[in-house]
């Protein structure tokens, strides 16, 4: 944790700068709403206070010129229009710029506050008012007589009248004399109110201001008098007095006593309410992430271990070691949700700089974009939220530069002239699936072709289905715009983004229609690190597949028993599922269990029917990444250590779906090449 | 061979039996050695490397040398040990295991006593044999790991660096 | 004994430097991010001085020096806000709600050291 309150300024400056952003974005769409204007007045206003506060002076003096501008806009003087908008992104930019690197860009800032103050129509602020010079600058001492009385509630708001007279001391040699006239008899007094006045004599070299520096707190409804007692001078000091002499009515804001409580001092009052609530949510601790890390990993070791403490216990007789036993499991799961469960962020944290993104991509492009985003609160861990920015990024740049058209093209094809890109995420058992959707041209398949078959990655002979052809879109340097352009760059594209997300044991699916539209969907596993698992055996190997995969279990019917090479499909309750024979895939030797199991598991929309010869049970599975070895076989997205010690590969679901697409491609393909 | 790299080859190994033959490992290599662990098979993958094995809650890749020499696999016995050893893969320090008929002892190996391959007259590819030394009537293999498994791995031989 | 005071401010980078600034100089610090926390730290610890912000999310500063100061212990109890020097309508609010003084932003330490010292004591 840092201990410069300068670092913890640019850390919340790039999060206050985050809510400005978003309630600028907001007011786009909504710009009659109050409330977005005041928590962005807001963001402005504790940018500059604490910017001030921590030597970022480019900062203040930005945002205050800034504020000032949109001040006008908070007291309904100016509207909100886009014009205005795209100007307070700049300036928000513009800031963050300052912060990370100040001194650089501070000459950049005026025409960003001219068009700005042109917008509002301000004539630009008035600088703040320079601070008054001394109002002498020889250091003399002079005397003073001061007299002193507190207003009646002082002493319950906290003014403690023995400090007044401590700082007068500091300032000079005193002589200090205290006024009982208006203390009452006994039995009148009220303990709360201060009855005493002081007459001090001072003499110091410090100015007036000085003097009225102590009392600062306290000029309404408090007698003070500030008296000079040089001759010679005391007319014209008199004159200027009389102007700074403070109000000496003691019965204003006589109401404001009726708060005060019953006993006079702070001492003499216990805490009265010690029962500390717990609160909720607004207290929260930065970790670096890094323990997190290794708390994972801790905790992934004790799963380990604590699996073949069951194991060795499930085989014992003793009682009471299984109970043990049984409490520490419950433990290690627990634990484990919560660990897994701080890991978790919502996704929706990145949302927020793509809709900055669009916003400028639109303006770039000169083409109308709505952005809709949905699924802000779906959780991710870490690490994966952290690597899906850049691939995001390029999805929706490319949606909005390549997926949609011109206004005028939409038009002409009879669509609305504002295009629409969809950002959605949703859970979907034991993934996430994130998908970017535009309501553009589509893909041109033809187009994808011709680039592919120049780039000789297709003989022109070879059959394709448009769907196959859109996947080389995914190959490394296949670029499908014909003219580059300066928002989508050349050379790292597709091929990047699907490397992250396979990196992250997701997959990536793309669907295109042609004139309605493209969809890329993100398959990611919830988590990296521990999953619960189905262990089953097929031949001599055991595997283990993430549960929350698995849709259900059924037996593998006679009838589908012999045919090994036969047509690989299922009828689950009227609809086919294709089905792969593990043992065949795998190579497994010895003869197959009389009753063969299917686990159907689905990725995104798919399904697919895996046949096992035995389903064990489920475990936990800590997810344990495989080696550079064995990194290109698509079958396996990791491994995981057995409560007896061994290894388990982990199945790749998504990839073994996809892998009993092919199937029902090809049959579907049969069939049409038969009906033709 | 010029002397530099004679004296570049020059070690403390340990020796081990792989189908009969003898071989050295670089003693710095070698981690720990491991007696016969539950061995996980991996299918479909390459038979150089098709197994796995769990070192101390780490899943490790197992490697079978005699794949690389066309030496036939036997079964293992009370002799098998397991090498758990440390070497560049890709560019990245990468902990693997290589399967022993045998493990001996720890030797030295002297520079003078290494020679050099011959290209020719070998059964296996010569690139797969650092040099050659002798132990009393028998040779002595200096395998090139690193060779072998960016070969026999099907790693790329030069680190790809990830685009910008 | 040291005294205690509490800071409420939603910018963590001020409570930070208040924090700083007053343990260097012998103080105990309570931190709180908006009023309402505040209002449940100062009704349950025992306070010395409290330096409150105005502008806060939840409860903003007026308001908690109004609850605070209709709660018994608030009695004797220094209530310093930190205020910007355009907020004038503010500041009135604030008096009028029962603070004690107030710190005008930006401020440096031992502007911020002499304040407490003066409402609080060392």
């Amino acid at each position: 944790m840092t201990h410069d309150p300068a670092d913890t300024f640019r850390q919340e400056a790039r999060d206050l700068l985050e809510s400005l952003e978003q309630a600028l974005l907001d007011l786009e769409q909504t710009p009659s709403d109050r409330e977005l204007v005041d928590s962005a007045f807001r963001s402005l206003h504790t940018l500059k206070g604490s910017g001030a506060m921590f030597g970022f002076d480019e900062v203040a003096d930005f945002v205050h010129e800034f504020e000032t501008a949109f001040d006008r806009v908070r007291k309904g003087e100016s509207a909100v229009t886009p014009a205005l908008i795209a100007v307070a992104l700049a300036a928000g930019d513009h800031v963050g710029r300052l912060i990370e690197e100040p001194g650089r860009y501070a000459a950049q800032g005026e025409p960003i506050l001219a068009a700005l103050q042109d917008i509002v129509g301000d004539q630009g602020s008035v600088k703040s008012t320079s601070v008054p010079a001394p109002s002498d600058d020889t250091r003399r001492a002079r005397s003073w007589r001061i007299r002193f009385r507190l207003p009646d509630d002082a002493l319950a708001l906290g003014t403690n009248p023995l400090l007044l007279l401590d700082e007068l001391r500091e300032l000079g040699e005193c002589d200090i004399e205290a006024l009982t006239d208006d203390v009452p008899p006994l039995e009148e007094i009220d303990p709360r109110v201060c009855y005493l006045a002081w007459k001090v004599s001072l003499t110091t070299e410090a100015p007036r201001e000085a003097i009225e520096d102590v009392f600062l707190f306290l000029s309404d409804g408090m007698t003070l008098e500030i008296e000079a007692l040089e001759p010679g001078t005391s007319e014209t000091v008199t004159a200027d007095q009389a102007s700074r002499v403070l109000p000496q009515d003691l019965d204003t804001d006589r109401d404001k006593s009726q708060a005060a409580g019953e006993s006079p001092g702070k001492s003499a009052q216990p805490p009265q309410h010690r029962e500390a609530k717990e609160r909720q949510g607004s207290s929260s601790l930065r970790v670096p992430a890094e323990r997190l890390d290794e708390l994972m990993d801790r905790v992934g070791e004790l799963v380990i271990a604590q699996a073949r403490l069951s194991q060795m216990t499930g085989a014992s007789d003793d009682l009471e070691l299984k109970t043990v036993a049984e409490e520490i499991e419950r433990l290690s799961s627990g634990l484990r949700d919560i660990t897994m469960g701080i890991r978790m962020v919502p996704i929706g944290t990145l949302f927020g700089r793509f809709r900055r993104l669009v916003h400028d991509l639109s303006h770039e492009l000169g083409k109308e974009v709505e952005f809709v985003a949905s699924g802000e609160e779906t959780e991710l861990d870490k690490t994966v939220v952290e690597q899906l920015a850049d691939p995001l990024v390029h999805l929706i740049r490319n949606a909005v530069d390549h997926g949609l058209e011109d206004p005028e093209r939409r038009e002409l094809a009879g669509k609305p002239r504002r295009g629409k890109v969809r950002l959605a995420a949703v859970h979907a058992g034991a993934e996430v699936a994130i998908s970017i959707r535009d309501d553009g041209a589509g893909l041109d398949a033809e187009r994808i072709r011709a680039k592919a078959e120049s780039a000789g990655l297709i003989s022109p002979e070879a059959t394709l289905s448009d769907n196959e052809l859109y996947q080389y879109i995914f190959h490394p340097g296949f670029s499908t715009a014909s003219e580059v352009t300066s928002v989508s760059g050349r050379g790292v594209g597709m091929d990047a983004v699907k490397r992250t997300i396979e990196a992250l044991r997701g997959s990536i699916e793309l669907t295109s229609e042609p004139g309605s539209g493209t969809t890329v969907t993100l398959h990611l596993p919830l988590t990296l690190a521990i999953i619960d698992g189905m262990l089953v055996r097929v031949g001599e190997g055991r595997y283990s597949l993430p549960l929350l995969a698995v849709e259900e279990c059924v037996e593998l019917p006679e009838s589908e028993v012999a045919e090994a090479q036969g047509r690989n499909f299922l009828n689950i309750r009227g609809s086919l599922v294709p089905f792969l024979r593990l043992r065949e895939l795998f190579g497994a030797s010895g003869e197959p269990d009389p009753h063969q199991k299917v686990i159907i598991v689905s990725s995104g929309e798919f399904r697919v029917g895996l046949v096992v010869d035995q389903i064990i049970g489920n475990n936990q599975t800590v997810i344990k990444p495989l080696s550079k070895l064995h990194a290109n076989l698509g079958t396996f997205s990791g491994a995981t250590i057995l409560g007896d010690g061994s290894v388990a590969l982990i199945l790749d679901v998504a990839h073994l779906v996809n892998f009993g697409r092919g199937f029902e491609e090809r049959l579907r393909d049969e069939r049409m090449r038969r009906e033709a | 061979m010029n002397d530099a790299n004679r004296a570049a080859i020059a070690m403390q190994a340990l020796i081990l039996d792989l189908g009969g033959e003898i071989f050295a490992i670089d003693a710095a290599q070698v981690r720990e050695i491991l007696d016969e662990v539950p061995i996980t098979q991996v299918p479909n993958a390459r038979p150089f490397v098709d197994g796995l094995i769990n070192v101390r809650g780490r899943v490790v890749p197992l490697a079978d040398l005699r794949v690389a020499f066309g030496m036939t696999r036997t079964a293992t016995d009370e002799d098998s040990r397991i090498v758990v050893i440390e070497i560049e893969l890709g560019g990245e320090s990468s902990i693997v295991a290589i399967y022993a008929d045998r493990v001996y002892d720890v030797t030295d190996i002297e520079t003078a006593s290494i020679e050099e391959a011959p290209k020719v007259g070998m059964r296996w590819r010569s690139e797969y044999v650092r040099g050659i030394s002798r132990r009393g009537e028998s040779f002595v293999i200096i395998p090139n790991l690193e060779r072998i498994f960016v070969e026999e791995g099907d790693l790329e031989p030069v680190p790809q660096k990830a685009e910008a | 004994m040291s005294k205690t005071i509490l800071t409420i401010d939603d910018s963590a980078s001020i409570r930070q430097m208040v924090s700083l600034t007053l343990s260097a100089a012998g103080y105990q610090v309570l931190q709180a991010s908006d009023g309402e926390e505040g209002l449940e730290k100062a009704t349950t610890h025992r306070i010395d001085a409290v330096l409150t912000d105005l502008n806060m999310p939840k409860m903003n500063g007026i308001e908690f020096i109004r609850q605070y100061r209709a709660h018994p212990s608030s009695a004797g109890v220094p209530i310093v806000f930190l205020t910007t020097e355009s907020d004038d309508e503010m500041k009135q609010q604030a008096k009028q709600a029962g603070a004690t003084g107030w710190i005008v932003k930006p401020f440096e330490q031992q502007k911020l050291l002499a304040v407490v010292k003066k409402v609080a004591g060392s």
